[in-house]
């Protein structure tokens, strides 16, 4: 797929890479956007030309950290090069905060005679043609995460699971649970048939049919106000089949509202959104490029305050209730679970928990984990199928 | 003005600091006319950004402050109606044709403007602020996507009014809740991170004149030292800012352990990141003795 030869066939090239590489979402709109770009900047500055593509290309913090990366692996392929006067070496480009991206140095390429390059201009205008071996070897930075050492996941076996769209029963369920959920109201004003509120917009407007009596009046009220559901399953090996079953109750609620954000731990916090949207909407997907977050051991504590940090200040508010699908059965500190517990607490309208093994004859939540956390949480039940979900709707409390 | 370099040096006259990343993303929202989304932590000069744009484009600055409730017509556009009502009373004497009267009535004097309507009716382009835009609800956005796409408003008594000059817009988010994806698609993207070491000493130097190098130099350093330290409220540069006038004011030429002490509300909000601060002294101190640049200035961005 590259080199090409003119410098809109390289962009165009550039976008593949990376919506195929990096997952970014972008359109030929995006492209169309660069290519203009390309005209305003300086084609021999090659920071210019960077600094000018991000902004377009990148659409989240997400997407812009990783674009230096993705620039560099894409437009100076492999670390080994003729380096021309005026050139800085490649990898310092990459520096120490690029993320995995050295890990791949070690494959070496031959370098093709007529790859020399001339200066980093021409190299963006399509002069370069390195060989097609060098863009082969790539690895996208969640493999690298993987590769990282860690001693819980020594352990991690068991079979990716499959996510798949649910039967009505479960969607019904969660459309009562949704409904009977019951946060207060908006502060937005709507028009409505009645309401406390006189309109007097819509009134008047209204008397345009009566021949400017203002026969019908016209109200505003408040909507009620909808929640946010932020899931976060257990997939470790002491779960077993109930994180299926936990899952289920993801694509159920993600079916009836687009407010849901789903993750899985074991040893790592992964985000799984995107997957269970498509299961719910009718795509089976199979989790197995998030194996290593899937039956390891539990750090629950360590997994939850990395969700307290990195997600819960854009998915956290009074109006998300927190559910937890896990049997806490936690190998970290206490502490740990305990702050982030609270933190959750804290910012959240409810926190349920939902432990499989509260249905065995018997159990009482001793374990040390499960302790830590009953404190902070709301509505403390179990969902091992259905019937158990469905029941759900009458036990959830929000704090007002 | 097309070129970074040159929008760097207008933005720097008016005492505020951007890097090469930022200067070339004003340029080419300049170039391409779309809005510029800007995303970072608390503090760090976003909304400021566009305050300086409007003055280093010698522009009229049209804010619209976000919250929670915030709808279409607030925004846009409202009928004075007691005015009306009162006009059309006071006129009915008068001997008008009821279209003459109607016209009248729904004349532009009647109309109150709100900020994206006056932002599209200016004789010159104006830097149009849409601040913390995550505050908003989610309806409010798909409003707001119309608006951004067509630059034009349908005003039903009337008629469309077609932006005669495309506003500049800069979008800000504080990234309490995630944006929807189309209005992302629609802006270019920047990320605002906390400044490196050297950046932030000199906006201070910039913002705060007659602020010794020494000072200029421990501040900057603790506030590398605090902003790696997980704090519940992390200080930006709005906060370093404060505290340099602060020191200023009490006439202190340096930092030492029992000013920091005392001065420590300009920086740290909440009480908890006090206790961290305390149970982190050897650090901070260590911070002050030598000069070393901790590295944690920027945020760890989280990959999805």
């Amino acid at each position: 797929m590259y080199p090409f030869g003119s410098l809109l066939s390289n962009l165009v090239a550039f976008g593949d890479f990376l919506r195929g590489e990096y997952g970014f979402r972008i359109g030929s709109g995006e492209l169309h956007d660069a290519a203009r770009v390309l005209e305003v900047v300086d084609l021999a500055d090659e920071s210019a030309v960077r600094n000018a593509l991000r902004p377009i290309l990148s659409k989240t913090s997400e997407d812009a950290s990783v674009f230096d990366q993705a620039f560099t692996e894409f437009y100076f392929p492999g670390p080994t090069g003729v380096q021309q006067a005026g050139q800085e070496p490649v990898w310092r480009e990459l520096g120490p905060e690029a993320g995995g991206g050295e890990k791949h140095v070690g494959v070496e390429h031959p370098v093709a005679p007529e790859g020399a390059k001339e200066e980093a201009g021409s190299e963006v205008a399509g002069g370069t043609t390195a060989p097609l071996a060098t863009m082969e070897p790539r690895v996208a930075p969640t493999l690298l995460a993987r590769a990282s050492y860690s001693p819980l996941e020594a352990e991690a076996t068991g079979e990716a699971p499959e996510l798949r769209p649910v039967e009505s029963a479960w969607r019904n369920a969660a459309r009562v649970l949704e409904r009977r959920l019951h946060l207060g109201l908006s502060r937005r004003w709507r028009s409505a048939a009645r309401g406390p509120r006189f309109d007097l917009r819509r009134t008047l407007r209204a008397s345009l049919q009566t021949g400017g009596e203002a026969i019908t009046a016209r109200w505003l009220r408040r909507p009620r106000r909808t929640p946010r559901f932020v899931l976060l399953i257990d997939g470790s090996r002491s779960m077993g089949s109930y994180a299926r079953t936990a899952l289920q109750v993801a694509v159920a609620i993600a079916s009836v509202t687009m407010r849901l954000e789903v993750f899985t731990f074991s040893t790592d916090l992964q985000r799984v959104t995107n997957d269970v949207r498509r299961a719910a909407a009718g795509e089976i997907r199979c989790l197995d490029r998030m194996q290593y977050a899937w039956a390891g051991g539990t750090s629950i504590g360590r997994c939850l305050r990395e969700f307290v940090r990195r997600f819960s200040a854009r998915m956290m508010g009074r109006d998300t209730v927190v559910i937890i699908v896990s049997d806490g059965l936690d190998v970290g500190e206490p502490s740990v679970l305990r702050d982030a517990m609270g933190e959750l607490h804290r910012r959240s309208a409810s926190v349920v928990w939902l432990n499989p093994l509260l249905e065995t004859p018997g159990y009482e939540p001793t374990a040390e984990g499960m302790s830590t956390a009953c404190p902070y949480i709301t509505t403390f039940s179990s969902a091992n199928d259905v019937a158990g979900f469905a029941r759900l709707s009458r036990l959830v409390r929000v704090r007002a | 003005m097309t070129d970074a370099s040159a929008i760097r040096a207008r933005f720097r006259e008016r005492g505020f600091v951007i890097d090469e990343a930022f200067a070339t993303a004003v340029q080419i929202m300049l170039a391409i006319d779309k809005p510029l989304l800007i995303e970072g932590p608390a503090g760090v000069g976003k909304t400021e950004s566009a305050k300086v744009l409007a003055e280093v484009l010698d522009t009229r600055l049209i804010r619209l402050q976000c919250y929670e409730g915030l709808d279409a017509m607030t925004a846009l556009y409202e009928w004075n109606y007691p005015r009306q009502m009162l006009h059309a009373r006071l006129s009915e004497i008068e001997n008008m044709t009821i279209e003459e009267r109607e016209a009248e009535i729904f004349s532009e004097r009647f109309l109150l403007k709100r900020p994206l309507l006056d932002a599209i009716t200016q004789d010159r382009s104006p830097v149009l602020l849409i601040d913390e835009v995550d505050r908003a609800d989610e309806a409010f956005e798909a409003f707001l996507l119309e608006v951004l796409a067509e630059w034009q408003v349908t005003i039903p008594e009337l008629g469309t009014i077609r932006a005669r000059h495309k506003p500049h817009v800069i979008v800000t988010s504080n990234r309490t809740r995630e944006l929807s994806d189309a209005l992302r698609r629609r802006c270019l993207f920047l990320w605002l991170p906390y400044p490196s070491l050297k950046q932030e000493i000199e906006i201070l130097h910039a913002r705060v004149p007659g602020l010794s190098e020494r000072l200029a130099q421990q501040i900057a350093q603790m506030m590398q030292v605090l902003r790696g330290l997980s704090l519940q409220k992390a200080p930006g540069v709005a906060e370093s800012l404060d505290w340099a006038m602060a020191l200023m004011s009490l006439h202190r030429d340096h930092l030492d352990a029992k000013t920091i002490e005392q001065t420590l509300g300009c920086v740290l909000k909440v009480h908890e990141d006090s206790e961290i601060v305390a149970a982190h002294q050897a650090a901070i101190e260590s911070a002050q003795i030598e000069s070393r640049d901790f590295g944690l200035g920027s945020v760890s961005t989280p990959s999805a």
